[in-house]
């Protein structure tokens, strides 16, 4: 779900043709987006040799997913805990985290972008949006891919960005204006994970339906499929609250 | 001359083997060396590897949870990059730069897997009401003060701290994980050049199963060098003064070199078709070369010495040459099938190792009796010989020494065989004074790298012995954790064991975090809802990954590591007694505990060394009694073939046990080389008895016997002072192997000449064979 944010994108139709890495960027960058969204997130992990944990989360979330709630659903040990996240622009972001065994919402830390969400291959920085401000873009050769004419950009992280990777290649569909593969490299520049995005349309939204990351270093992957995907329900703000950690909502 | 003139034996197989040597004399050889080059070229596939773990065999319990723990976790033969400076504190900015400067390089590096040490651990932190996991070494240049948070935190988790930094502090420490345990060599050199000149400041210290494994391929490698030119400079002085003859000598020795290039490649050969690690060379095999050599010297010298003896008899070459192949046929081939009978019983040592030492050492010594039987005498009868030379013209020194030896013998010989039996109740007592042990330290001697990185990790740091106990139940339930956490503190109670942790540790320092890190809940949780709210809480602000050494990613099985300093066998079996019966009367049975570590494979490798070398001792006895029997047509003369062997595996044990070598894996072969080798000399006095017998008075017959077999046996004896070349090596149990061979020849040649001598002589009415 919160992923979306960044690759869910939905802009116009028509075909661009000489647009540089940045204008290209920004026409994906300003692409409409859901006010709010919610969903059935199910999360499955694979390690390198075949194990798999699969987590079924409820998700809320609004402002283009800068406000989340997350209750866990599966696996069992898990039902009952729930996250809270608040990005905040000026401040760090605030992550509480419901823990009904103990009967306590404890704060977590969100200080490293690189750090893995829940076990996946997907750290906090491939979940968050990336600022134009802080990414450079050069657009290389267009590629076709899967049948799809893409334009092709290099995103390199500037300093201020604090990013884990060194650089990104994406595969933007041109008629879409769509991510439909990332491959992102490491600090030293090795390859270390792709990633494969496919959407559904919603509304008159394009919303992201599946994605799939293979960390290339630990041979391990994760692939997060969303259902039962709503889009502007009229999510009202005071859900974000911690109030609410403790109350597993209803699935339809 | 013409090849009908000949005859060369009166028996049809003897006379076969004799034509090829002097009617075809070049094609034997090229034969021969054509054989000998392609069984040689398996060479390419010889591999030196000492890994402690494949001397075990597969389906050993010990090996089986060793194996598991490798799979699910990882290899856990690791190196230990200890540096620092005696006697200041190594919390300095300078050396976290350095550690961070290390982690990074080692980082890049494909073989490493996984890093353990300041620079990659991580901290757990309560600060006001966050949960907090931050890297503990966040930046590679870190101020005074930083450096202080960083030692102060380690402080406060000491069992953290044993595992990065020595107990005074002067020393920080980087755990490495290969990839895999294949190819440690590679992985220790990667690892020793990586460090090496990032910590040029610093004393470095290496250590770990890997580091060990990993150096000994080169150790072995160039003892084996040395050795072997230490072996052939003793072999070359003992056949020059014996043949003087510098074509004899050349002979002998190409004899010895194509045996031993046929047996590296035959090992080469079988390790690359089987792609068994019994075929590996190991410190087990470093004694192998030399023993083989020595074997090849004596069927070589045999030859040559008799073909000089003959010479002067016969005057002329090809006479000499069927003469002596004519009488020599027999006895080199029964000394060759008793010894490679009594190295084919290693094949039944639970040992991995030992089983291809038997097989690979038994082709050689096929490999030098081919050759010594075709090759040698083809050689010898193309060479034309300086008739008036003193080689040919006159006895040896060993024939002058052997002529004064067998009067001595034969004058005064309840003296000698008092003092032969006093040696025997001796070795008797000796024999409850062995003591078994297999501790890589001691393998080592004082000064040497090994032994005092070793004595350095035992003193500084958490020691380098591992135990790991890998438990399968499930992981979240606080029963199963606080039972592992009870087991650790057991395991800590004894004084050698410096540090234990798992994934028990983890979810207490989680507990007391989650708690306002109160010091009363460093506990594990009550209840298994909390203790899953801890993993999964980790798992949203750290990476899970954290605990991949510890537990499974089902966590369905958790693994207890500890480390110890170097135990005695006495206190390895008594530690892991005193874990069994700990997980017995305190772990919830359905858990399935299985104890494994370097700590246990050396209580099992004691164990199987023991049965390994009783099994080896008894069934080459009763292979060579058998042997003997049938080949001497006489049950008695089997019988009598193995007791002077007897006498000598029983005062070898004794001395060992008086002077504190210690019976291992390696020396564990002993009893297999002195009674394969030691057989020939019972083979060559029975034959030469039966063949005496049927002409000599039987009053006569044990002193006829004595001065005709003196010479072959001396002969022998003196050539396998070849094997002295051990005392030089690197390795302690390959120099007591060396000591004890060499008085080993000794007891079970002068035994040969005076308790089968006597015995024979007692026993003569139904020993002594008459012509019909």
């Amino acid at each position: 779900m919160i992923l979306q944010k960044c690759w869910l994108i939905l802009f116009s139709t028509s075909i661009i043709f000489g647009q540089t890495g940045t204008e290209i960027a920004k026409m994906v960058d300003e692409r409409k987006t859901p006010k709010d969204m919610s969903n059935v997130t199910k999360m499955v992990l694979k390690n390198s040799k075949g194990k798999t944990r699969t987590n079924l989360m409820v998700s809320k979330s609004m402002d283009g997913n800068k406000k989340q709630i997350i209750w866990f659903l599966e696996p069992k040990d898990d039902k009952g805990v729930a996250f809270l996240k608040i990005e905040y622009d000026n401040k760090d972001d605030e992550m509480r985290m419901w823990l009904p065994a103990f009967k306590k919402i404890r704060r977590i830390s969100s200080k490293k972008k690189g750090d893995a969400f829940m076990g996946s291959d997907l750290s906090y920085e491939d979940m968050s949006s990336r600022d134009l401000q802080q990414n450079n873009y050069k657009r290389l050769d267009d590629k076709i891919i899967n049948d799809k004419d893409c334009f092709v950009l290099q995103v390199t992280p500037t300093k201020e960005a604090e990013s884990s990777y060194s650089k990104h290649i994406s595969w933007i569909d041109k008629s879409s204006l769509l991510a439909v593969k990332e491959e992102s490299f490491d600090k030293r520049g090795a390859l270390k994970k792709k990633k494969e995005f496919s959407y559904n349309k919603i509304k008159e939204y394009y919303v992201m339906e599946r994605v799939f990351v293979e960390d290339i270093q630990k041979n391990h992957t994760t692939e997060v499929i969303f259902e039962k995907i709503q889009v502007d329900m009229g999510v009202k703000a005071n859900i974000f609250q911690e109030k609410n950690l403790k109350r597993l909502p209803a699935i339809d | 001359m013409s090849r009908i003139a000949f005859k060369y034996s009166s028996h049809p197989l003897r006379r076969w083997f004799i034509q090829q040597s002097l009617d075809f004399p070049w094609r034997t050889i090229i034969i021969a060396l054509l054989a000998t080059l392609f069984l040689g070229s398996g060479v390419r596939f010889f591999l030196i590897d000492d890994d402690m773990m494949k001397i075990l065999p597969k389906n050993l319990d010990s090996r089986i949870a060793w194996d598991a723990i490798q799979e699910e976790f990882g290899s856990t033969e690791v190196i230990f990059i200890a540096f620092g400076e005696k006697g200041k504190s190594i919390f300095i900015p300078d050396a976290l730069a350095a550690l961070w400067d290390l982690n990074e390089e080692l980082e890049d590096n494909h073989e490493v897997e996984e890093l353990t040490s300041i620079t990659t651990a991580t901290r757990m932190d309560n600060v006001d009401g966050f949960m907090e996991i931050e890297d503990l070494q966040p930046f590679r240049n870190l101020s005074e003060e930083e450096v202080g948070e960083i030692q102060a935190y380690l402080d406060k988790n000491p069992t953290l701290k044993k595992r990065f930094v020595s107990q005074d502090s002067e020393y920080f420490m980087v755990t490495v994980q290969p990839y895999s345990s294949e190819g440690l060599n590679q992985f220790r050199d990667a690892v020793v050049s990586i460090a090496d000149p990032i910590l040029s400041k610093y004393e470095i210290y290496y250590g770990g199963q890997a580091y060990v494994t990993g150096t000994m391929p080169e150790l072995i490698r160039d003892d084996v060098i040395g050795l072997a030119r230490i072996g052939i400079l003793i072999m070359v002085i003992i056949l020059l003064l014996n043949l003087r003859s510098i074509s004899g000598v050349a002979m002998v020795l190409m004899v010895i070199g194509l045996s031993l290039f046929a047996m590296i490649g035959f090992m080469g050969w079988v390790y690359h078709l089987t792609g068994s690690d019994r075929f590996l060379f190991t410190l087990a095999n470093t004694s192998m070369p030399i023993i083989l050599l020595t074997i090849a010297n004596s069927d070589g010298v045999h030859v040559v010495s008799k073909f000089f003896k003959e010479m002067r008899k016969k005057d002329e070459t090809r006479l000499a040459v069927a003469s002596t192949m004519d009488s020599l046929l027999i006895p080199i081939f029964l000394t060759s099938i008793t010894t490679i009978a009594a190295f084919a019983t290693m094949t039944l040592s639970p040992l991995e190792p030992l089983f291809g030492y038997g097989i690979v050492i038994g082709a050689g010594i096929a490999w030098a009796w081919l050759l010594s039987s075709f090759m040698l005498p083809a050689v010898i009868s193309l060479k034309k010989w300086n008739k008036g030379s003193k080689a040919i013209t006159e006895p040896s020194i060993f024939e002058k020494i052997i002529d004064k030896l067998g009067k001595v013998v034969l004058t005064h010989p309840k003296y000698v065989f008092s003092s032969g039996a006093i040696f025997v109740i001796i070795g008797l007592s000796g024999l409850s004074k062995v003591i078994v042990d297999v501790n890589m330290r001691n393998f080592f001697e004082p000064g040497s790298e090994i032994r005092d990185t070793m004595d350095f990790m035992d003193e500084k740091m958490t020691g380098t012995v591992d135990i790991r106990v890998r438990i399968e139940g499930d992981m979240k339930d606080p029963q199963t954790l606080s039972s592992m956490r009870i087991l650790q503190e057991k395991m800590e109670e004894n004084e050698k064991v410096i540090t234990s942790f798992s994934v028990a540790n983890i979810v207490e320092q989680m507990h007391r975090t989650v708690m306002d890190d109160k010091p009363e809940f460093e506990t594990v949780p009550s209840n298994r809802e909390k203790v899953n709210n801890l993993f999964t809480m980790y798992s949203m602000s750290g990476d899970p990954d954290d605990f991949s050494s510890l537990i499974d990613y089902d966590y369905k099985v958790g693994l207890i590591s500890a480390f110890s300093k170097v135990m005695t066998t006495k206190e390895i079996f008594a530690f892991v007694e005193s874990m069994n019966e700990q997980v017995k009367a305190n772990m919830n049975p359905n858990l399935i505990v299985d104890f494994t570590g370097m700590i246990v494979i050396l209580r099992d490798l004691v164990i199987m060394i023991v049965r390994s070398s009783a099994l080896s001792i008894i069934f080459s006895l009763i292979v060579i009694g058998i042997i003997a029997s049938i080949f001497f047509k006489r049950i008695l003369w089997g019988i009598l073939a193995v007791i002077p062997l007897t006498s000598a595996v029983i005062i070898n044990f004794g001395f060992m046990g008086y002077f504190g070598i210690e019976l291992s894996h390696i020396t564990a072969i002993l009893s297999s080389i002195i009674i394969g080798v030691g057989v020939d000399f019972s083979i060559h006095y029975i034959a030469q008895f039966r063949r005496l017998s049927r002409t000599i008075d039987k009053n006569k017959l044990s002193r006829a016997v004595v001065e005709d077999v003196g010479y072959p046996i001396i002969l022998d004896a003196g050539s396998n002072m070849g094997l002295g070349a051990l005392l030089f090596s690197v390795f302690l149990p390959i120099q007591y192997i060396g000591g004890l061979m060499v008085f080993a020849m000794l007891a079970t040649s002068i035994g040969t000449l005076t308790v089968l001598s006597a015995l024979a002589e007692l026993l003569k009415n139904r020993l002594v064979e008459r012509n019909s």
